[in-house]
């Protein structure tokens, strides 16, 4: 069995709490399938070795995932990727695009945009992104 | 429950300069509790009463569930590993090989292929007698020897010094891999922040002799942030907000245990943040000795 490196990124400096930044970034890579079902998650102390946290903050992120169906254990073998519903990573995908579109909606109202910049803001991204 | 390493209860200890104590402590099994604190705050003694060293003058120890009157039985001993702060002077005159056929007799769950190889990857000298070695050297050894002897209870009083960067690094390493080949439990007493923060589940501060209490060491490090913002937003009105100072150009400068509320109120009445930082571990145990006691988990 392979054990795969998990590419979890930590902010230190910032408002999100550690464990909501793992237990996030992990979901995120689940259910877009950036870890497949079948999955072979690193045991509770080299994850946490690696993230340089503790195994009390891993075990907890491991058992709120396991408590939404994304992630199973096996006794004595370990902790792998279950299988993901469509219907959950269509809707996971527009939430997720949903949130960042909001974050950056506030930021831009907090330097005092108006509405009406806000948009022709957003039509001239999506021109530069989409049409290249 | 999880099971318990050691428990303490109003352990104390008179010593030359101050009362250590009374302590309350219970470590749970299999983690690794760094033992915080300033010099001369306790942290020695409380290693040194864990393995009867130093006897406590009241209170009550107990290991692994159970408490022990007279000395510690042979069993309980071989099952505890210790890297004291100054090593003992019995094998100073004989070399790391001969120290490790010593040991192996002493500690039945000795692994000597384990030492071999830990002693190869520091790059200690088997042929040099103890008391020949550099201070960092001699230090590596008693490392190897404490994990080869493959504690049940392993105590660290401040591993690291004397330490290269290089034979540090390869220490975190072993501990980690030690950490996760079983239910051990290292309680290491310490000033290095970044040993801390790679090898720490909880964090116990001693303070003058007494015990401020045991907090999860993310739970800690998680909860206090400097928060740089721009506007007239008075800091007393911000959520959690336990130091603010004026800085040029109008800044303003909190520091704050409830990040998210703080955020979320500076950005409904219009201030910009500019600037979020987390403490470092120094600055947050500055704030727990000064009386503001880290969260628990709910």
């Amino acid at each position: 069995m392979q054990d795969v490196k998990i590419p979890i990124q930590i902010n230190e400096n910032s408002a999100e709490p550690l464990y909501h930044q793992i237990e996030n970034q992990l979901r995120s890579l689940i259910i877009t399938g950036q870890l497949g079902e079948g999955t072979h998650l690193p045991s509770i102390r080299e994850f946490a070795g690696a993230l340089n946290c503790s195994v009390i903050t891993v075990r907890r992120v491991y058992q709120d995932l396991e408590n939404e169906g994304l992630l199973r254990t096996k006794q004595g073998t370990g902790t792998f990727v279950a299988q993901v519903e469509a219907g959950d990573r269509e809707n996971y995908r527009l939430k997720a695009a949903q949130e960042a579109m909001q974050a950056a909606v506030q930021s831009g109202k907090s330097v005092g945009c108006t509405e009406e910049e806000m948009e022709s803001l957003f039509r001239e991204v999506l021109k530069a992104i989409y049409t290249k | 429950m999880e099971p318990i390493a050691v428990q303490l209860n109003g352990v104390s200890k008179m010593r030359k300069r101050r009362v250590i104590g009374p302590i309350d402590l219970t470590i749970p099994e299999g983690y690794v509790v760094a033992i915080l604190g300033h010099n001369g705050s306790g942290k020695s003694t409380l290693l040194n009463m864990l393995q009867q060293v130093v006897l406590p003058d009241a209170g009550q120890i107990i290991w692994f569930g159970k408490e022990h009157e007279g000395p510690l039985p042979l069993e309980l001993r071989q099952q505890i590993g210790f890297v004291a702060d100054n090593a003992g002077l019995e094998e100073n005159r004989i070399t790391a090989q001969e120290a490790a056929e010593f040991r192996a007799y002493w500690y039945p769950r000795w692994d000597m292929k384990l030492f071999d190889q830990l002693i190869r990857d520091m790059e200690v000298p088997v042929d040099v007698k103890l008391n020949k070695m550099s201070k960092g050297e001699r230090r590596k050894f008693e490392i190897a020897a404490a994990i080869a002897a493959r504690p049940r209870l392993l105590l660290l009083d401040e591993p690291s010094s004397g330490l290269d960067p290089f034979a540090w690094k390869v220490m975190v390493g072993q501990f980690r891999t030690f950490m996760a080949e079983g239910d051990t439990t290292i309680l290491i007493a310490t000033h290095i922040a970044d040993e801390v923060k790679r090898l720490a589940d909880y964090i116990v501060l001693m303070h003058r002799g007494q015990s401020l209490g045991m907090a999860e060491k993310d739970m800690v490090l998680d909860q206090w942030k400097e928060v740089w913002y721009e506007g007239d937003l008075r800091p007393e009105s911000i959520p959690g907000v336990v130091e603010s100072s004026l800085e040029e150009r109008g800044l303003v400068r909190v520091i704050t245990t409830r990040v998210s509320e703080a955020q979320e109120r500076l950005e409904l009445s219009n201030n910009r943040v500019l600037k979020i930082r987390n403490l470092e571990l120094d600055e947050v145990l500055a704030f727990w000795i000064a009386g503001y006691a880290p969260v628990q988990w709910k």
